[in-house]
């Protein structure tokens, strides 16, 4: 009995050994099979999925710290369009807190293109706006209960970083703007775009959700720290705006720079935009070159080149400050009669009465004598007609005609040298002029101050383009433009500062002639003299007040550089000079 | 009692069938069980990787989350503290411009004047993203191997 038991037993367990061996064999035939290799390729296409992830945009601040243009939250609002109970309620709560169309939100959730199950209603929607639906949304949820009806079920919000500019209009023609695809347009946003906006990583995900994986490092955009001085930019546009009241000239722009480094420290622009409405750029300017006119908007600047015809003429050697000439009102060059400003003969004039007068007669004196070649090498040294490489978008390099060009005559040579002729940016005179107050060093204008990355700051240094003046002739040359202030009781003068400078006074070309009503008031200047640590140019366009710079952008200026010395404390000459004594 | 009788018992128990069959069983049995412990253990550190790694996901995302309101935060600061706010907060307060000859300087030694921001000392240093463990996203029999050849990649 029992040896028939073990035989049964057996028999048995032989037959569950081969059923078990078969699925076992026929579990790895179908792993190895060729029709497992399909599925396993068919699931391995959608095992992985390819994402992007977008860093945040670096911010830029002044060169104290404060936020000009930094990130918010803004929210997609949308519809799951599977999990959607009431449209009617969904299409009533969006267009009462957004503003927008009753019908076309029902229409879009309740004729939705084929396949989708989301449909973005808004986009770019105010924190706040969002979270008054969010909070509509929870207490029609809290409402209903568990077994309610409708509501706002359905309805998503996503966030997203925007661009934001806390000081709105403020410096809005540095700083430029950003659009709603992640692209800036001019000043720093254009011309550090790649910066700014950092790389986007691309990695496989896993879609199986118990798969972890790996979040990719994905440094933010890198931050950058700017010149400009927040509170001086906004009292330099301050005193701009009322300028161009008290003066009647329809736009004007100012710039104050660290003439020992080429840090801009403040471009004001009279048309000015809240940078956070972008989309109004197109009613607000006419040309891209009105964002910016002082790195964009070439002009005939008038007699503020009369430095770098001085500065050409000590540092050649064809004049000192004690030449004297007769002047007699007018000077014949290339066949045409060259006239000073008031068209009346001066007399006997050593070179600082030259500058103190802004005798035309005297520049073209001037360049004549020193020849062609000889002044239109030192003009080409001193930056004119080229680009300065100031880090904004957009900059222009205006025109200096040059003998052997086509549209060049031989008046040229005289007209050039009182600033007739040709054409420069105010960034332009402003650099050239620099080796004149920076002892013969032209510096680089820049408004970049440090780069922020990866938590490190990397500072940028001062550049320098050349030295087309020595020392001895910046120096000599920046006490005779101060004598000549002095002498003459410029209103540019500060108390109990040392400034030097020179007003501009240019005819404005229309059609091939010069407007005989209208100009172009300009006043350079920097100070203090000995030690300068501010250059401010001001342009006023077309004021209807006077014509003359002396009388509009000379003041302008000394209001500028009282505001200057205030937020850079800049104490007084005396005080310096005793500090510097002890 | 003889001693032959003994052991005649003692070697019929050794050879008894039924212990043979329980030997067997229980070997088989001990590796049941083995296989059984070693599965249980691949499904509990499977189970276990698989919540870690949501999450971190879900730590990763928040963290996300709160930076991007740390910068709105920040923004929403920038703009109550902005130049014209705080122009006219000082105005409404009584303040008036200051010019230069409300000024007086006076001489303090070691005074500098400030210098240029230093953002990069606000913030800690931006490490990389905080990375899963390999132990994390590896297979049991992965976790082995990764064990087994280590050594002998060490000896390269």
């Amino acid at each position: 009995m029992r040896q028939q038991y073990a035989r049964r037993a057996r028999f048995l367990m032989a037959a569950m050994g081969l059923i078990a061996l078969a699925i076992i064999v026929q579990v790895v035939r179908i792993q190895n099979s060729p029709e497992a290799a399909i599925f396993r390729q068919r699931a391995s296409n959608y095992a992985y999925e390819l994402k992007t992830f977008y860093p945040d945009r670096g911010e830029i601040y002044d060169r104290n710290g404060h936020l000009l243009a930094g990130n918010s939250i803004v929210y997609e609002v949308g519809v799951d369009l599977n999990a959607v109970r009431d449209v009617n309620a969904i299409a009533t709560a969006v267009s009462a807190e957004l503003g927008l169309s009753y019908e076309s939100i029902a229409d879009a959730i309740q004729n939705p293109s084929a396949g989708l199950t989301y449909v973005v209603l808004a986009d770019y929607v105010d924190a706040q706006n969002a979270q008054n639906l969010q909070a509509l949304k929870q207490a029609l949820n809290d409402q209903a209960g568990s077994a309610g009806v409708g509501g706002l079920v359905g309805l998503e919000f996503k966030s997203h970083p925007h661009r934001s500019y806390p000081e709105k209009s403020l410096a809005s023609n540095i700083l430029g703007f950003v659009n709603r695809e992640g692209r800036g347009y001019f000043g720093v946003e254009e011309k550090y775009d790649a910066l700014l906006a950092g790389s986007p990583v691309q990695v496989l995900v896993p879609t199986d959700p118990n798969k972890a994986f790996e979040i990719p490092r994905v440094p933010d955009g890198t931050t950058l720290v700017l010149t400009i001085n927040r509170d001086l930019q906004a009292a330099t546009e301050q005193i701009l705006d009322q300028a161009l009241i008290d003066y009647g000239a329809p736009s004007g722009s100012i710039v104050v720079m660290d003439p020992r480094n080429g840090e801009i420290l403040a471009m004001a622009n009279s048309t000015r935009m809240d940078l956070n409405q972008f989309w109004n750029y197109g009613s607000i300017y006419n040309t891209a070159s009105d964002f910016n006119p002082p790195i964009s908007t070439p002009y005939e600047p008038g007699s503020v080149i009369k430095i770098l015809t001085m500065a050409a003429a000590l540092d050649s050697g064809a004049a000192v400050p004690g030449t004297t000439y007769l002047d007699t009102g007018s000077i014949l060059v290339g066949g045409a009669t060259i006239q000073n400003w008031d068209q009346n003969p001066w007399g006997l004039q050593d070179m600082t009465g030259c500058l103190q007068h802004s005798l035309n007669v005297c520049m073209a004196m001037l360049s004549t004598t020193m020849g062609a070649a000889n002044f239109y090498g030192y003009m080409d040294k001193f930056g004119l007609g080229h680009l300065t490489g100031v880090d904004l978008a957009g900059e222009a390099a205006g025109r200096l005609k040059f003998p052997g060009d086509a549209d060049w005559y031989p008046v040229d040579l005289a007209t050039n040298a009182f600033g007739q002729g040709v054409t420069a940016t105010p960034i332009q005179i402003m650099a050239a002029t620099s080796s004149v107050a920076n002892a013969g060093r032209i510096v680089m204008p820049h408004v970049l101050n440090a780069m922020v990355r990866d938590g490190r700051q990397y500072s940028v240094p001062a550049q320098f383009a050349g030295t087309p003046i020595s020392e001895a002739t910046a120096t000599t040359l920046s006490n005779m433009l101060a004598v000549s202030l002095e002498s003459e009781g410029s209103l540019a003068l500060v108390p109990g500062y040392r400034i030097a400078g020179k007003t501009g006074t240019a005819q404005i070309p229309v059609n091939g002639f010069y407007d005989t009503t209208h100009t172009n008031a300009s006043f350079i200047g920097w100070g203090p003299v000995d030690q300068p640590q501010f250059m401010i140019y001001v342009w006023l366009e077309r004021p209807s007040a006077s014509i003359w710079g002396s009388e509009t952008a000379a003041p302008v200026f000394a209001e500028v550089a009282q505001k200057t010395i205030l937020l850079l404390d800049i104490p007084p000459d005396s005080i310096r000079q005793q500090l510097m004594n002890k | 009692m003889n001693v032959p009788n003994v052991t005649h018992y003692i070697h019929a128990y050794k050879v008894a069938p039924w212990r043979i069959q329980v030997r067997w069983a229980g070997s088989v049995s001990l590796g049941v069980l083995a296989l059984t412990m070693v599965a249980s253990l691949f499904l509990y550190i499977s189970s276990r990787t698989a919540v870690a790694g949501r999450e971190i996901q879900n730590l990763n995302a928040a963290i996300a989350a709160n930076q991007q309101v740390n910068t709105d935060l920040q923004t929403q600061l920038a703009t109550l503290t902005s130049s014209s706010v705080m122009a006219s907060r000082a105005l409404e307060l009584g303040f008036v411009p200051a010019t230069t000859k409300d000024v007086e300087y006076l001489v303090v030694p070691g005074y500098f004047r400030r210098a240029p921001a230093i953002l990069a000392s606000a913030e800690l240093p931006q490490m990389s993203a905080p990375s899963v463990p390999r132990e994390y996203s590896q297979s049991l029999l992965e976790w082995f191997d990764q064990k087994l050849t280590l050594p002998a990649r060490g000896l390269r």
